[in-house]
């Protein structure tokens, strides 16, 4: 019952944003579904892209169900074993970071490097992400999508013949060759041409400075849907297991005409419309025979006229010998199948079957359904397109992942010759060189800090919200509030952090609220924002810290903020832990530098 | 003018209420769902629905269904 509602649902016409959302909800509803759990890392806010993909996955028999890690959150969320990404164990893993978050100069101010910063560059590009893919591969047996680098911007509204665009362009193909080097070595993982996806869309279809600006989705709804569906095909293939076989009638299929009626001479096979049509199918069929699919033919006919087209006519670039098993009598194609499935030994279900005749496809249809069956259009200039779009051999071969199997073998060992390979997230912290500073609020700081107040909903202890005069009151009242703000080796973020102290009793001191921006989670920059104050609090008499969690639907992620560093908990019930500033040890970072603001 | 049914039916579709409980006062202050994150979505969708152009101040503006109402109208006239 729900199964056909779903059905029918993804039957429909899906084609705005509004039709996703609604479309994705009653998915999530669906139980008959296979169910995959998928997890996103980005550059930006992927989340976007949910009905999108849920939807057009849905279209392929999955129910996904995805977590997307905060925005920029590579390393922490690769290296750390207890991670997000880890938690909600995947069978698919996007990486999606993209260049102009990465390195916005590398698309706006490419001419101002030299050659070999730019050969820097690609190499630290390169380098951070075989590192990543490597030890993500080491943790989980997940299928590893990487998307490659490319940008709307690049298509922009730059002037496309000036030296400086075509060198960069030349540069992120080199980029992009790189990174298909590596993933290629790396089992089970594939890549999606991003720039080709952007490129092939065109630019007004792509993308809404807005969107960007705003909230750091780089595509528009459009270009969401069709990136939705990209990621979706590129999913589904590679889950499902490749078809090893396909089974190709021969009378306007392989050749146009009946070659029992028309003769050899008489069936269309050329290099002139419409033969043409068909040499080329037969040459894309033999492309399909190189990458390791085993071919055969069902076909209805006199065995002796076919092989005499296969012989004698000269624009037929299939031959005998190219196929594995051959079928040729008057019986029933349900039966060929069968005889093919047994003697080349492989599964019903890894043979797809491609006739032009819609009442010989119904009938292996209803004989055997495993069997998979192309839904070929009527005219065969649409032939290919309906058998690349089957999606029944999108996957790397077997042949070659054996290929590959070599270099890991190789790559193995040189792991093992090398135990500095794995990177913890405390190297990479340290590598960001992150420093921070603390000041108390003043006229400058409190338009930022009650913008964080107002806003911050993932990293915030209690949520509370205050406007500029209630905090004034606050400090007024004998209270604290402190700003932190943070820079890296990338550059300042500016205030990204809030902690407002209020006193209960003498020498008793509540953490009223502790906020931190989502541009810094997860650089453990909250425990030394917590170590510094209790020094200063420590400093000037104080002998108990209070800081309740109040749990919301979006601040999990500090919900054991007050247990890592070494509070206990005083208060169950309303979830109040309390710190000892004579007794407790402060948890403390020595890679993290830590100024205090004197102004 | 505006096609009530429509935008009520864009609404309920991207925030997840039922379209009953859509009136015209509603707004991120009375729909829990109509956070920040679904604000962008529902603009996006509205977009796409309405075929209009929305600037970032349109998109802040947007936020009770009146006013959506208001600036489609606004932005339609342009």
């Amino acid at each position: 019952m729900v199964k056909e509602t779903v059905g029918q649902l993804l039957t429909e016409i899906i084609k705005t944003p509004s039709d996703y959302s609604r479309v994705s909800r009653e998915i999530e509803k669906d139980d008959l579904l296979d169910k995959i759990n998928i997890c996103y890392l980005s550059s930006y806010t992927s989340e976007v892209l949910n009905p999108f993909i849920i939807v057009e996955l849905a279209k392929k028999g999955y129910k996904g169900s995805l977590y997307y890690a905060p925005f920029n959150q590579f390393e922490q969320e690769i290296y750390n074993e207890d991670s997000g990404l880890y938690l909600s164990d995947p069978s698919v893993v996007l990486v999606h970071s993209r260049i102009e978050d990465t390195h916005p100069n590398l698309i706006r101010r490419f001419a101002k490097y030299s050659d070999s910063e730019l050969t820097n560059l690609s190499d630290e590009i390169i380098q951070r992400h075989k590192l990543m893919l490597e030890d993500l591969r080491r943790k989980s047996d997940a299928k590893i999508i990487v998307i490659n680098f490319g940008s709307s911007q690049m298509i922009e509204e730059y002037f496309d013949s000036s030296p400086v665009v075509q060198s960069q362009q030349i540069y992120f193909q080199k980029l992009n060759n790189s990174l298909l080097d590596l993933c290629n070595k790396i089992i089970s993982c594939y890549v999606i041409d991003y720039q080709k996806f952007f490129t092939g869309l065109g630019l007004d279809n792509c993308s809404d400075s807005k969107l960007f600006y705003m909230a750091r989705i780089p595509f528009n709804s459009n270009a969401q849907i069709s990136f939705g569906k990209i990621i979706s095909r590129t999913i589904a293939a590679t889950l499902n297991p490749t078809a090893k076989c396909i089974v190709l009638d021969l009378d306007n299929t392989l050749w146009g005409g009946v070659i029992g009626e028309d003769g050899i001479s008489g069936i269309k096979l050329s290099d002139e419309y419409p033969g043409n049509v068909f040499k080329d199918f037969q040459r894309a069929i033999l492309g399909l025979r190189d990458q390791g699919v085993l071919l055969a033919i069902a076909s209805k006919n006199n065995l002796d006229d076919v092989l005499e087209v296969f012989e004698k006519h000269t624009d037929c670039l299939l031959k005998e010998g190219d196929f594995s098993s051959i079928q040729i009598h008057w019986e029933d194609k349900a039966l060929s199948i069968k005889k093919i499935s047994e003697q080349l030994n492989i599964g019903l279900d890894s043979i797809v079957f491609f006739d032009d005749n819609p009442v010989e496809r119904d009938w292996v249809r209803k004989q055997l359904p495993n069997v998979k069956v192309i839904e070929v259009p009527k005219n065969e200039i649409d032939y290919l397109k309906a058998l690349n779009e089957s999606m029944y051999f999108d996957k790397l071969t077997i042949t070659s992942e054996d290929k590959t199997r070599a270099t890991i073998y190789q790559q193995e060992q040189q792991r093992k010759n090398d135990l500095n390979n794995s990177v913890s997230v405390d190297d990479f912290l340290k590598e960001l060189k992150i420093t921070v500073k603390i000041g108390v609020s003043n006229e400058v700081t409190l338009t930022r800090i009650e913008q964080l107040i107002n806003k911050t909903n993932q990293f915030n202890l209690t949520t509370k919200r205050y406007t500029s005069a209630e905090i004034i009151k606050l400090i007024h009242d004998g209270g604290k509030v402190y700003w932190l703000s943070a820079s890296d080796r990338y550059g300042d973020n500016g205030i990204v952090g809030v902690m407002i102290l209020v006193k209960i009793e003498p020498q008793v001191w509540l953490i009223d609220t502790m906020l931190l921006s989502c541009r810094v989670i997860g650089r453990k920059i909250e425990t030394v924002f917590l170590a510094e104050i209790m020094e200063i609090l420590r400093s000037e008499g104080a002998d108990f810290i209070y800081g309740s969690y109040l749990p919301t639907k979006k601040n999990v992620i500090v919900s054991d903020l007050y247990s890592k560093h070494s509070f206990e908990l005083s208060d169950k019930e309303n979830n109040m832990w309390k710190f000892n500033l004579n007794k407790n040890h402060i948890v403390k970072l020595n890679y993290i530098k830590v100024s205090i603001n004197n102004d | 003018m505006i096609n009530e049914l429509k935008l009520k039916e864009v609404i309920s579709n991207i925030l997840g209420v039922s379209i009953n409980e859509i009136n015209d006062d509603s707004s991120p202050d009375n729909i829990e769902q109509w956070d920040s994150f679904s604000h962008l979505n529902l603009v996006m969708a509205i977009e796409a629905e309405f075929d209009v152009k929305l600037t970032p101040e349109d998109a802040m503006d947007m936020l009770s269904v009146k006013l959506i109402r208001i600036i489609l109208e606004d932005v339609q006239k342009k």
